[in-house]
């Protein structure tokens, strides 16, 4: 058994947002922070968002969702999810998000390593008015640390550190 | 789960008499949420929790929301709450949501607003007329038109009809909706008595062809067949009995579940919270029967088995 895959990937959309409620912003660049998060977004720690719920933590610093997943939830479950709305930072084209948990890897000139896998929330099927919920567990994404930082730009490349 | 969005009052007014209007931004102007026509915010009253009103700007603005109050001295307090808030206040809310959503396969509308219940067709309004949509309101009121600055232009276009009944006899709601054909879909949001009128002239109607939106929860009749069952949150394994006839929203509450509510009479939506065990009596106003296979509005529902399991 292989004990790793080769892979290369990119960026396909970014998107952040000041609060955890308010809709995602798509943006041509976002400027990731070493230990921190992005700025400008909701999970950025040391910016205390203090009436939400969705508190920074050390693990969610920036997260990424694969827009393939988008693709077979359209085909499986006949939902159309935009990248706007999966409420995740980094739409991927390529890269295995489920394999890397624990994994160092590079995000154009980032390096990031995944903490765990994001989890669906219940919540968003009420933002979204869109009964998507069920279609996204197990595949709703990847947390990430941001160990060195930059800037993140539209088809950068994605791979392994 | 209660989680709250914070908004400002960029702008407070009168809007008709004892009618306060507020337009309401995030704190640093981002766009808010998509909200459909017909939604309603639940305001977080300081001391006694959300109330609902419906949104009544146009739902194309991405980045205010508006909603107009009408003082109402017999209400739980909500209004007097409303009327009090001055340009720059700061208020909490719930994410909208809509139970008074238009019908999109319709190819005519008609709708009844008793008073300040335009406020949801002045959402629609907007909508409606970008869809080239066929489409009329009738607007019922006694001392003074609500919303005046709101309705102006639809007046002008001839898409509203007011009727004012200190000046002519209250027109018959039959009279203005006239028979059902194929594609006509009425509306009607107002008090209590307005919807008992306007639902008596739509009983031979084709089902959910006529939807109404209600103020105030109408009462619930005491059910003779309520029965004591044990109430289990599957999340966090605690359960207790409720006794025959006791409130679901207090019991998961006593047990610790956090569970919003707003109108606590089973019309807005907020306490929704999904089931997985049990035989639930509904009793709400708004669920779908596909949806009541999952969900309950916990203000209004009890149960008809033994155990009820929900998940929390
Ligand atoms: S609190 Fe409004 S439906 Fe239960």
């Amino acid at each position: 058994m292989p004990t790793e895959i080769s892979w290369t990937g990119q960026v396909e959309h970014l998107h952040i947002t000041a609060r955890a409620f308010l809709p995602m912003q798509p943006q041509q660049q976002i400027k990731l922070i070493a230990g921190e998060g992005i700025e400008g977004d909701r999970y950025r720690i040391g910016v205390e968002q203090g009436f939400y719920s969705e508190k920074p933590e050390e693990g969610r610093q920036v997260t990424l969702f694969e827009a393939e997943v988008l693709e077979t939830i359209l085909r499986d479950y006949k939902i159309e999810l935009l990248p706007v709305e999966h409420r995740r930072n980094i739409t991927t084209r390529g890269v295995p998000l489920n394999w890397l948990v624990g994994k160092r890897f590079h995000i154009g000139e980032c390096l990031v390593e995944a903490t765990r896998l994001s989890v669906p929330c219940r919540h968003i099927e009420e933002i979204l008015e869109k009964q998507v919920f069920n279609s996204m567990v197990h595949r709703s994404g990847l947390n990430c640390r941001i160990l060195e930082g930059g800037t993140v730009r539209i088809g950068d490349s994605i791979r392994p550190a | 789960m209660p989680r709250h969005i914070t908004l400002t009052v960029a702008e407070a007014r009168e809007a008709g008499p004892g009618i306060r209007h507020l337009t309401l931004r995030d704190p640093d102007g981002w766009p808010l949420p998509k909200v459909r026509p017909g939604a309603h915010l639940d305001l977080q009253v300081p001391g006694l929790g959300g109330r609902s009103y419906s949104l009544c700007g146009d739902p194309l603005v991405a980045d205010a929301w508006e909603v107009a109050v009408k003082l109402e001295p017999q209400s739980r307090g909500g209004s007097a709450w409303v009327h009090g808030l001055e340009q720059g206040a700061t208020v909490e809310a719930a994410m909208p949501r809509c139970t008074f959503p238009l019908a999109a396969e319709a190819t005519r509308h008609v709708m009844i607003a008793g008073g300040i219940g335009v406020t949801p067709f002045l959402a629609m309004a907007p909508v409606l007329e970008r869809q080239g949509a066929d489409w009329h309101l009738h607007v019922l009121y006694r001392a003074g038109q609500p919303c005046p600055q709101a309705l102006a232009p639809w007046i002008a276009a001839g898409r509203v009809t007011c009727h004012d009944s200190t000046r002519a006899r209250r027109p018959d709601l039959a009279a203005l909706l006239g028979a059902h054909m194929p594609g006509l879909q009425a509306y009607c949001c107002g008090p209590l008595a307005m919807l008992e009128g306007f639902e008596a002239a739509t009983a031979a109607w084709p089902e959910g062809s006529a939807r109404i939106e209600h103020f105030t929860p109408p009462p619930l009749p005491s059910d003779p067949s309520a029965r004591p069952y044990r109430l289990e949150l599957a999340r966090s394994g605690v359960s207790d009995e409720v006794e025959a006839g006791g409130s679901l929203l207090a019991a998961l509450r006593a047990l610790g579940a956090k569970v919003d509510a707003s109108c606590e009479g089973g019309i807005c939506g907020a306490c929704e919270i999904r089931w997985l065990e049990g035989e639930p009596v509904h009793r709400d106003l708004i669920l779908t029967p596909e949806r009541r296979k999952t969900h309950l509005m916990a203000c209004v529902a009890q149960c008809a088995s033994d155990r009820l399991v929900v998940e929390l």
